[in-house]
């Protein structure tokens, strides 16, 4: 069963002179096992429809389904919520306890799952994000680096095994190979523990390079919704908005004005080159 | 002239930062200095103004060294550091008067003063924002006013701790392009200490640090060169540079040390379209 | 949405009151406090509270702010008033039952109390509404400098109210992040005795202080790289100026605290004035 959003309007401090509305009238399914990545401008409603996918905040209209639980009903949304896996942007907003054993297991606990299935769980997510369990589990989360304490905050999630698992920009802050990392992180726990993702990034190269589905919110509502092949063929309209397409999609579109014919679906240099090769290998014959 | 010479600095847990590093920063240069988390780039930068001394060698700034108390204002007032968390650097409830708390502190006459923040709020296109509130900005204005406030002190190097590197895109792209003008038109030396590799090729010069030491050095097109290198120490290349590479691995078009967009279109262009 | 909160209650609008330098606002309600403290007649106070009202209309702010600043004593007026009724015992005695006994003196006590705290916190929030934090902490810095020489820290205060003033709405949005990101991993910060709340409270207080204190750290390294080293020799951006209008709001002032004096000294008793009143109402018929 997906997460289903209905006509979901959020307008804070309604009412009020200050109101204003962040999301309009937004309709979505998240299917099971998909990856989806939902871009935006800061300030375009991503954070606030996120933090509705798992009940943190309720919708002044519409609602958020998550496998059947009305997330707007207060005794629903417990259980919608274990579903719900969400990793904030900040692991310096998450850690708190003395071990970073003791801090992935708290969500489990929350959970009341009984301590073998929690040791099981705290190993198998530490596992998944690459700490080693001997050199990590006693560690204090406050001495570790960057790096690690996104890949400690991470498990902390997996280990609730979540079935859709929502990250808002699991990237930021992190040096290249970090990026990388955390990327091919995500792609493992999607086929070991065949969760969802939705992941919230500015970096449209790092959506193009995994997502199945490519969500863009513009000034509360959904602008385009579709494949990557479709949303990134829309370069110049993206581009307005103040988004910065995936460089190779913005050469491709370069390129073409400059006459060449390449495909319209090209969003990675891999693509590019493949079909220049092939624009190189006709001209020779 | 910064001159760094054979510099190093060890914490007091024992562990070490910085392996006897040598690197002169000539007056209106654009330096750019790369390495993953952890490489002691930040620690050399703050060496740069004082606010870590080197456990070996020297820090000067035209012959003036780092580690003499009386000297110190007169260092950090030329050379500015901007950090990375936008919201830890603003000290005031009102952005003119933040700009101003540099100058206040160097003991400018209040009249003087005011010119001055104008100006670098002006510098910065923060001027309308200058009875606001800093809390009510975004990350990007916070930075752009954090710049204004080095201005004010009027430096002659300014120094970008990873300044992007909480910002979005946007944001990222606005203080580039400011610090760019900053250095083009006023000729501020500029320092840019990141981890993102696209904005190593605003820089005229690239220092590349790994394990407390310096790795390779030399202008953006020698440095993008050599891609293999940087991903062997957890860098990467732009993504130009990554089309650049493939290009030529896959045999379709060899362009050269081309690092710059324009040119690697112009480049496909010519090997392709005249075909 | 913790960033809209304004801090303190400053109501924006220009009046003659707002335009007043904050040292003469400040000094102007230490003599408005002295004042209060010196009537000890029910007729001069109505007096004060004339004065009171005619100060929060030159200061054009609507009287219901005012009001809303008694409110959190809404528990604390009503006891003190009883308190007073029934412990005071002076005067002639009114009622008598039991051991409850009213006398005059009581009922004298337990009106002026809750008089006395009224004008004083209104007067108190008038300062607030009227006054920035900023120029308020400026004001008081000023005020207090010749006690730098006895060494009192006063530029230090100053500079900590400052950061304080500042800090404070980044601190109330990192804790609405901090406890988003811990109810999603399932804390439970609602149900439970008050000791299991206050331990819920720990993965929100923990995270709260640890950034803080890095918060601290970093600061402390931009304002040295600003060339900070405290407050010798420092110059300021904004200049206080004495204008007219703080001569003529002091002036008032001091008249209005000297005819209260003199009203004390010439009329100390209550029926004497009611006498003088009904004296004068009797000329008018």
């Amino acid at each position: 069963m997906p997460i289903v959003i209905e006509k979901l309007t959020h307008t804070y401090q309604n009412g009020s002179v200050n109101a204003f509305t962040a999301l309009k009238d937004i309709s979505l399914t998240i299917s099971d096992g998909e990856f989806v990545g939902l871009i935006g401008h800061t300030g375009s409603g991503k954070s606030t429809l996120i933090q509705m996918l798992n009940g943190l905040m309720q919708p002044t209209e519409g609602r958020v389904t998550v496998d059947g639980f009305d997330m707007n009903d207060k005794k629903q949304r417990a259980k919608g919520r274990a579903l719900v896996g969400m990793v904030f942007q900040y692991p310096d907003h998450q850690l708190f306890d003395e071990t970073v054993y003791k801090d992935i297991s708290f969500g489990p606990k929350n959970m009341k799952l009984n301590e073998e299935e929690i040791d099981k769980r705290v190993r198998e997510a530490m596992r998944l994000v690459g700490l080693d369990f001997d050199e990590f589990a006693e560690k204090s989360p406050f001495e570790l680096s960057g790096g690690e304490k996104r890949r400690t905050a991470l498990a902390g999630i997996i280990a609730m095994y979540p079935k859709y698992l929502v990250l808002d920009e699991p990237m930021a802050g992190l040096d290249p190979a970090g990026r990388r990392a955390v990327l091919e992180m995500i792609d493992d726990f999607r086929r070991q523990l065949g969760c969802a993702v939705i992941m919230v990034s500015h970096s449209m190269d790092d959506i193009a390079r995994s997502a199945e589905k490519v969500v863009v919110l513009r000034k509360g509502e959904i602008f385009r919704c579709g494949t990557p092949q479709e949303i990134f063929s829309l370069s110049d309209e993206l581009r307005e908005m103040g988004l910065e397409p995936p460089f190779a999609a913005r050469m491709a579109g370069e390129l073409r004005r400059r006459g060449m014919d390449l495909p319209k679906d090209i969003y990675t240099n891999e693509a590019l080159v493949k079909a220049l090769a092939e624009i190189k290998g006709g001209a020779h014959v | 002239m910064l001159s760094i010479e054979n510099v190093s600095f060890t914490y007091e847990s024992g562990a070490s930062a910085l392996e006897g590093v040598s690197l002169e920063i000539r007056d209106g240069e654009f330096l750019c200095i790369v390495g993953h988390n952890g490489s002691g780039k930040s620690t050399l930068a703050k060496m740069l103004n004082g606010l870590l001394l080197p456990t070996e060698g020297t820090v000067t700034l035209d012959g003036m060294d780092t580690s003499d108390d009386d000297k110190l204002l007169d260092i950090r007032r030329r050379v500015g550091i901007v950090f990375q968390n936008p919201d830890n650097q603003i000290v005031t409830t009102v952005v003119r008067e933040d700009v101003a708390f540099g100058p206040e502190n160097l003991g400018v006459p209040t009249e003087v003063m005011a010119v001055r923040v104008d100006e670098a709020l002006r510098s910065v296109g923060m001027e309308q924002y200058a009875d606001s509130a800093p809390h009510m900005l975004s990350g990007g204005q916070k930075q752009r006013i954090a710049i204004a406030g080095m201005l004010a002190m009027e430096p002659e190097v300014l120094v970008l701790d990873e300044a992007t590197a909480m910002l979005d895109p946007l944001g990222r792209k606005d203080i580039l392009s400011i610090v760019k003008k900053l250095h083009d038109e006023k000729g501020i030396t500029v320092v840019m200490i990141t981890q993102y590799m696209e904005e190593a090729l605003y820089a005229e010069r690239v220092v590349v640090m790994n394990g407390g030491k310096i790795e390779m050095e030399g202008s953006p097109r020698e440095i993008f060169m050599r891609g293999g290198e940087l991903r062997s120490i957890g860098l990467d290349v732009p993504a130009a540079v990554e089309l650049r590479d493939m290009l030529k691995e896959s045999g379709v078009a060899d362009l050269g040390d081309a690092v710059d967009q324009e040119e690697i279109i112009n480049g496909i262009c010519r090997s392709l379209l005249k075909n | 949405m913790f960033k809209d909160i304004t801090l303190g209650q400053y109501f924006p609008v220009d009046s003659p009151v707002h335009r007043l330098d904050p040292r003469t606002k400040i000094i102007l309600l230490i003599m408005y406090i002295v004042m209060v403290f010196i009537v000890k007649d029910l007729w001069v106070f109505a007096l004060v509270i004339g004065f009171m009202l005619f100060m929060t209309a030159m200061s054009r702010v609507p009287l219901s702010y005012v009001i809303k600043a008694i409110k959190p004593m809404k528990w604390l007026l009503p006891i003190m008033f009883l308190l007073n009724l029934f412990m005071v015992r002076t005067g002639t005695e009114l009622f008598s039952w039991k051991f409850i006994t009213i006398t005059t003196g009581g009922v004298r006590q337990a009106l002026f109390i809750v008089l006395r705290l009224v004008a004083l916190v209104s007067g108190a929030s008038l300062l607030t509404l009227t006054t920035t934090p900023v120029s308020l902490t400026e004001g008081l810095e000023r005020l207090l400098s010749p006690l730098k020489i006895v060494r009192f820290p006063v530029h230090e205060l100053a500079m900590m109210m400052t950061i304080a003033l500042r800090f404070i709405p980044t601190l109330l949005e990192e804790a609405d992040k901090i406890m988003k990101a811990q109810l999603a991993r399932g804390a439970d910060l609602e149900n439970g005795n008050i000791f299991k709340r206050a331990k819920a409270m720990l993965p929100i207080l923990i995270p709260l202080f640890v950034n803080s204190f890095r918060r601290a750290d970093e600061l402390a390294l931009a304002m040295e790289s600003r060339c900070y080293h405290g407050g010798e020799g420092r110059t300021r951006l904004r200049v206080l100026k004495f204008s007219r209008g703080d001569l003529a709001a002091l002036l008032i002032m001091a008249a209005m605290l000297t005819a209260v004096i003199l009203l004390q000294r010439f009329l100390p008793f209550d029926h004497q004035i009611a006498a003088f009143v009904k004296g004068l109402l009797g000329v008018g018929k």
